[in-house]
């Protein structure tokens, strides 16, 4: 799983690779972790090359998500395939987020 | 030092000028008093104003009418402060925290508001001469804070607005205005007053009507109460979705994040909906169908958390299915939820894909 973090202005784009399933949201629990600070501004969540999202994934989003409500930003997610919308969708996290 | 002034003059400005950082202090300390007490209270007003009188305004009054004062703790309006409400009744409430707040010095406060004669129209404002007591504030290093006399002004906004403008046009050029425009003033005034009075009137009848929607509710006659967002909040507390989020929860022991639900009422509007009756029939007629919808869903995964949206959104799901809307209505229920989208139209056709075999569909 990787990261990859670009900053833009007030705007945090943060690329997601691979698979964040429960080990992967573990690894990188501290990089989301330090992306809290920045969620004063806008947080893209890319996820065009997420391949699959788990439970533990979704408390990570969740987590940026509430960080943001706190501090006046937004998390946007960004790309999401079909899948991964259908995750969203059955788990009720779909309105939780601004999808792009 | 202005020798035009009367020693007597010049004696209480200096002690004006001793005691102008206590003016000062007060004019700091009393707003942020009373708002903690208004906020305490639930009253939102307009505006706490506060001011110190000017050495040169003081310096004026003094020369008018400076023997009527024997020292400066006499003068009652160095610092001076105006609470500005919204509301026409709020001005008594306020009133009445500033009461249990100061001691009210009841021979020199006025109330405006009842000295005009019954036909005629005015100025209307309250005014209480106050004093800070040992028991509200205690400042060993002030002691005169506790000495000091100031005034309290209440009005409303559109009183505050008439004030002003009144002053602004009939006092401030020194020349007295021909009475046709002194009349028209008091027209304004009059107005005004009415004005203050439908305000008051409307919040009233709304605070009314939402008591009488949470009663309603209480009660279980939801089939009388009409669907919009007052009633839709007063039926969110009672948590009606509750029994079937735990019971989708349970399909794999999913925690449950709390989420607003208030974007299902737009969606239940354009379902139909007139009344809360219609969404406590959805939930009675369509949860059966909703667990299924999600069991199919999260039943081969080991996803084990959900937001409690997810329970009047699998309602609406089965809804619109059984109504026959199809993929269409789908996505505008997706639309609705999510914001308009174009993969909303690809998510509307794998949701009817993925229900057309659920058992809910083939009663």
């Amino acid at each position: 799983m990787e990261v990859i973090i670009n900053k833009k202005g007030q705007e945090t784009v943060v690329g997601l690779v691979g698979r964040l399933d429960t080990p992967a949201s573990i690894e990188i629990a501290p990089q989301i972790e330090d992306l809290k600070e920045a969620t004063s501004g806008t947080v893209i969540l890319d996820c065009k090359d997420l391949e699959y999202i788990s439970s533990s994934g979704l408390r990570l989003f969740l987590g940026l998500r509430k960080a943001a409500a706190e501090k006046g930003g937004k998390i946007v997610v960004s790309n999401i395939s079909p899948e991964i919308r259908s995750v969203f969708m059955m788990t009720g996290f779909l309105n939780l987020f601004e999808i792009r | 030092m202005n020798q035009n002034l009367s020693p007597h003059t010049q004696e209480l400005l200096e002690q004006y000028r001793k005691l102008l950082p206590v003016y000062e202090k007060m004019a700091d300390v009393i707003p942020e008093k009373l708002k903690e007490f208004f906020d305490e209270a639930g009253i939102i007003v307009a505006a706490v104003e506060h001011r110190v009188k000017a050495e040169k305004s003081l310096a004026g009054k003094l020369q008018l009418k400076g023997d009527k004062y024997k020292d400066i703790f006499d003068i009652t309006d160095l610092v001076g402060l105006r609470v500005i409400t919204f509301y026409i009744d709020d001005v008594d409430k306020v009133a009445s925290i500033v009461e249990r707040l100061f001691e009210i010095d009841w021979e020199n406060s006025i109330d405006k508001r009842k000295i005009h004669e019954i036909d005629s129209f005015g100025y209307l404002s309250l005014h209480y001469i106050c004093r800070v007591p040992e028991s509200s504030y205690n400042d060993p290093e002030h002691p005169e804070i506790n000495k000091i006399r100031f005034e309290v002004q209440m009005r409303t906004v559109l009183q505050h607005a008439w004030a002003n403008m009144n002053h602004d046009t009939g006092y401030k050029s020194g020349v007295e205005i021909p009475l046709i425009y002194k009349r028209n003033m008091s027209r304004l005034a009059g107005m005004l007053e009415l004005v203050d009075d439908e305000f008051s009137r409307i919040r009233q009848e709304i605070s009314d009507y939402r008591r009488n929607v949470q009663k309603l509710v209480a009660s279980g006659n939801l089939s009388e109460v009409q669907l919009d967002g007052d009633s839709f909040n007063s039926y969110m507390k009672i948590r009606p979705f509750d029994s079937l989020t735990r019971r989708i929860a349970s399909i794999n022991q999913a925690e449950i994040q709390e989420v607003d639900l208030s974007q299902f009422l737009g969606l239940f509007k354009a379902m139909g909906f007139k009344t809360l009756g219609d969404i406590a029939n959805l939930i009675k007629e369509y949860s059966d169908a909703a667990y299924q919808i999600a069991c199919f869903q999260m039943g081969i995964t080991d996803l084990d958390i959900i937001s409690s949206s997810v329970a009047p959104q699998n309602l609406c799901t089965a809804f619109i299915l059984k109504k026959g809307w199809g993929s269409g209505g789908l996505k505008s229920m997706l639309d609705a939820l999510n914001g308009p989208s174009e993969s909303n139209a690809f998510m509307a056709e794998y949701l009817l894909e993925q229900t057309k075999d659920l058992p809910f569909m083939n009663k």
